[in-house]
């Protein structure tokens, strides 16, 4: 007897030691769902990701590259109940993935405060829902004004024009009716910076109400301002004119266009910041956001993740492969600070402006273009048509 | 005691019935039973879901519904813009300008090719090939030759090279350009698909039709009316039958080329269900126009039915 409870006390200790050992031995897995580019995605696979399980050597990450509509394959995933554990997505749809309860609000998990102080507070807004964070900005864009230096010769500018209304009198005179000035298409990420320009506005600060500053007469004036560029030709709608596209027409026919920073620069086409109208330069903010899901079972690690994703280490090694940072030290760094095109986007980032933040930012991106193609397209009244998208976008943010 | 002998009998022959019709089934079970579970599995059990669904307020995360009737239909039906009414009229209107070229121009390339002697393949695969190429490179090929500026190959083709417009038009962009070039891509991915199906036919008409009306003095434009299309009706309603429940399927060329704009006016039901559910996420809604296009294909296949009647399965 004493002899089978010595053996049984020898096999549970050596058991217990074993578990204890497999435990030491198996690393936690972060899965990290993102849409990085050709160019970034080895930079994710090959530097940051070692960088991180250096230094937390507990644990990895799979970092899966997604490619087609990404937006479908979190939902079917957040339907299907099997989900990454954190994800870089589009900062226009967080709040709807926190509207679903697909994310968790981040502002309660530790150590959220002294990021949320160390990003850009632009971008870090695009994570904000009924009060709560629920990401972290991940990186950062916006667009800034693409210029064909020999095009802007021709039109008496040595350089970016400094303002848009002398740049208009000056295509209204030097090159009547041939387009210097041009857009691709109706939709929010295109028409936004123009009607901002031109001094419209959408909503309230809270994006609570869009009566009475969409319909107001500041917004009504700012779109006849570009109806008037338009008529003039001077300003081109490429789906509505059926002129040739902007990154095309660039190196040829327009001076000008307004464009994020993954457009391909050249020395005869260089970037610049969007001459102001009125005294002032306005552009849109882009980028991406980092979230953790509700579904994830490492939400503490996927957290360890994002925060070293936020380290200047991590936000300077993709700036180099053109990711703009979305952390203030970076903004500040010399990499930026002397780099010509980073310079420029980091300068207009100041004047940028976010879309209307929204779990409904999809049904509000039809209005606008629905609005603007019965502007544009059917020659709609401008007021009734932007008093009409107003009610209807009031009744969108209501919900 | 005749009277109960008599009983007796007829529980006999009863029960020897029910005992032949079991074996009958437990014979029939083995082969019938898994198609049943598949149909279950996967046709039976998701109708009923997405049923419930789009009588439902659905929380995807949670998988959790809210019963509310028939909100997701109203609410469609009473959206702005009229979404559900624009994809309805457009997938009719794809039904009714696609089908009638998809059924002459298969017919006809089924006749050419049949009368081949040599070749016979090498065009049959020709015309095929658009049927198996995907949808996707098909799409892009077709959003790059409509383009909107010079960049576009039917632009440059009509006022660069042949000058037959003044100015670039940007089909894509405009309700009914954008509708026609959706309804060309469907007639010219779909006629390979008709022809296969009327070069089978061709195969089932007999050759003396041909021969007695050739002695008669029949030529060829009269043969074709009176004796090969009138053959080919069964094979007609079936091609016709297909392309038109097929044509409340068409999602991806909208998807690739124009996203339903402008102003949803060149949107379809598949489309739209896509964009509530994935985009929007109205899964309710996007349920509910799941079973809007299964009450239309059943309408349709209804009238249909009435239309072309059949009689011991023959088109009359």
């Amino acid at each position: 007897m004493k002899k089978v409870f010595t053996i049984a006390l020898a096999l549970i200790t050596l058991a217990s030691f074993r578990c204890n050992a497999s435990a030491e031995e198996t690393p936690v897995t972060i899965t990290f769902w993102h849409t990085y580019g050709d160019a970034e995605a080895p930079v994710i696979d090959e530097l940051i990701v070692p960088m991180f399980e250096a230094v937390n050597p507990g644990l990895k990450v799979e970092a899966v590259r997604q490619s087609g509509d990404f937006n479908q394959m979190l939902v079917a995933a957040l339907g299907a109940g099997v989900v990454p554990d954190a994800a870089r997505v589009d900062i226009t749809k967080t709040s709807a993935y926190a509207k679903l309860g697909g994310i968790v609000a981040m502002d309660e998990i530790e150590g959220f405060a002294a990021l949320k102080d160390a990003v850009l507070e632009g971008p870090l807004s695009t994570n904000l829902w009924n009060g709560r964070y629920y990401g972290l900005p991940l990186n950062t864009s916006c667009k800034a004004a693409v210029v064909n230096l020999e095009q802007m010769r021709a039109l008496g500018f040595n350089g970016a024009p400094a303002t848009m209304e002398e740049f208009i009198a000056a295509a209204m005179e030097k090159a009547p009716g041939e387009y210097k000035l041009s857009v691709s298409g109706l939709g929010d990420w295109d028409m936004y910076p123009y009607f901002w320009l031109f001094g419209g506005a959408l909503t309230d600060e809270g994006f609570t109400k869009a009566s009475g500053y969409l319909d107001s007469a500041a917004s009504v004036d700012a779109i006849k301002a570009i109806q008037q560029m338009h008529d003039g030709g001077v300003f081109t709608i490429r789906d509505v004119d059926g002129t040739p596209d902007a990154w095309d027409g660039i190196n040829s026919q327009y001076a000008m266009f307004f464009e994020g920073p993954w457009y391909p620069f050249s020395d005869s086409v260089v970037p610049a910041t969007i001459p102001s109208y009125n005294g002032r330069s306005v552009s849109i903010v882009g980028g991406e956001n980092i979230v953790i899901f509700s579904g994830s079972d490492e939400k503490e690690a996927a957290f360890t993740f994002a925060r070293f994703m936020l380290s200047e280490e991590a936000q300077l090694k993709l700036l180099e492969v053109g990711v703009l940072p979305a952390l203030k030290s970076c903004v500040e760094s010399e990499a930026v600070r002397n780099d010509p095109k980073w310079s420029v986007y980091m300068n207009q980032l100041s004047s940028a402006k976010s879309r209307i933040l929204t779990p409904q930012a999809s049904t509000v991106e039809q209005l606008w273009s629905d609005a603007m193609s019965m502007i544009f397209l059917e020659g709609a009244d401008v007021w009734e048509t932007l008093a009409m998208t107003a009610a209807e976008i009031d009744y969108e943010l209501a919900k | 005691m005749v009277a109960m002998d008599a009983r007796a009998a007829v529980k006999r022959a009863r029960l020897s019935i029910r005992r032949k019709r079991l074996r009958g089934l437990a014979i029939a079970a083995p082969f019938v039973l898994p198609g049943f579970a598949l149909a279950c599995v996967f046709t039976l059990y998701p109708t009923l879901f997405n049923i419930r669904v789009s009588l439902s307020s659905y929380h995807i995360v949670q998988r959790s519904m809210t019963w509310v009737g028939l909100e997701n239909f109203t609410e469609l039906f009473t959206d702005r813009g009229g979404r559900i009414s624009l994809a309805i009229r457009n997938n009719f209107l794809y039904a009714i300008v696609t089908t009638p070229f998809i059924l002459l121009f298969g017919l006809v390339f089924a006749v050419m090719i049949n009368s081949l002697k040599r070749f016979r393949v090498f065009f049959r695969t020709c015309f095929y090939l658009p049927v198996i190429t995907s949808w996707v490179i098909v799409g892009n090929v077709f959003a790059y030759m409509f383009n909107p500026g010079g960049a576009g190959l039917v632009n440059y083709a009509l006022v660069d090279i042949l000058g037959i417009m003044e100015d670039y038009v940007p089909w894509l962009q405009r309700t009914w350009t954008a509708n026609a070039v959706i309804w060309i891509l469907g007639i010219w991915k779909n006629i390979g698909w008709s022809m296969i199906v009327y070069l089978a036919g061709l195969q089932g008409v007999p050759a003396d039709l041909y021969e007695a009306s050739g002695i008669e003095g029949a030529g060829r434009a009269r043969q074709f009316i009176s004796i090969t299309a009138p053959m080919l009706k069964n094979t007609t309603f079936y091609v016709l039958v297909n392309m038109i429940i097929g044509s409340f399927g068409v999602f991806v060329q909208v998807l690739m080329l124009t996203g339903g704009n402008p102003r949803g006016t060149t949107s379809v039901l598949q489309y739209l269900l896509y964009d509530k559910s994935f985009n929007l996420f109205e899964f309710g809604q996007g349920a509910a126009i799941g079973v809007i296009t299964a009450i239309l294909v059943l309408i349709t296949t209804i009238v249909m039915n009435r239309v072309f009647r059949t009689e011991g399965g023959r088109v009359e």
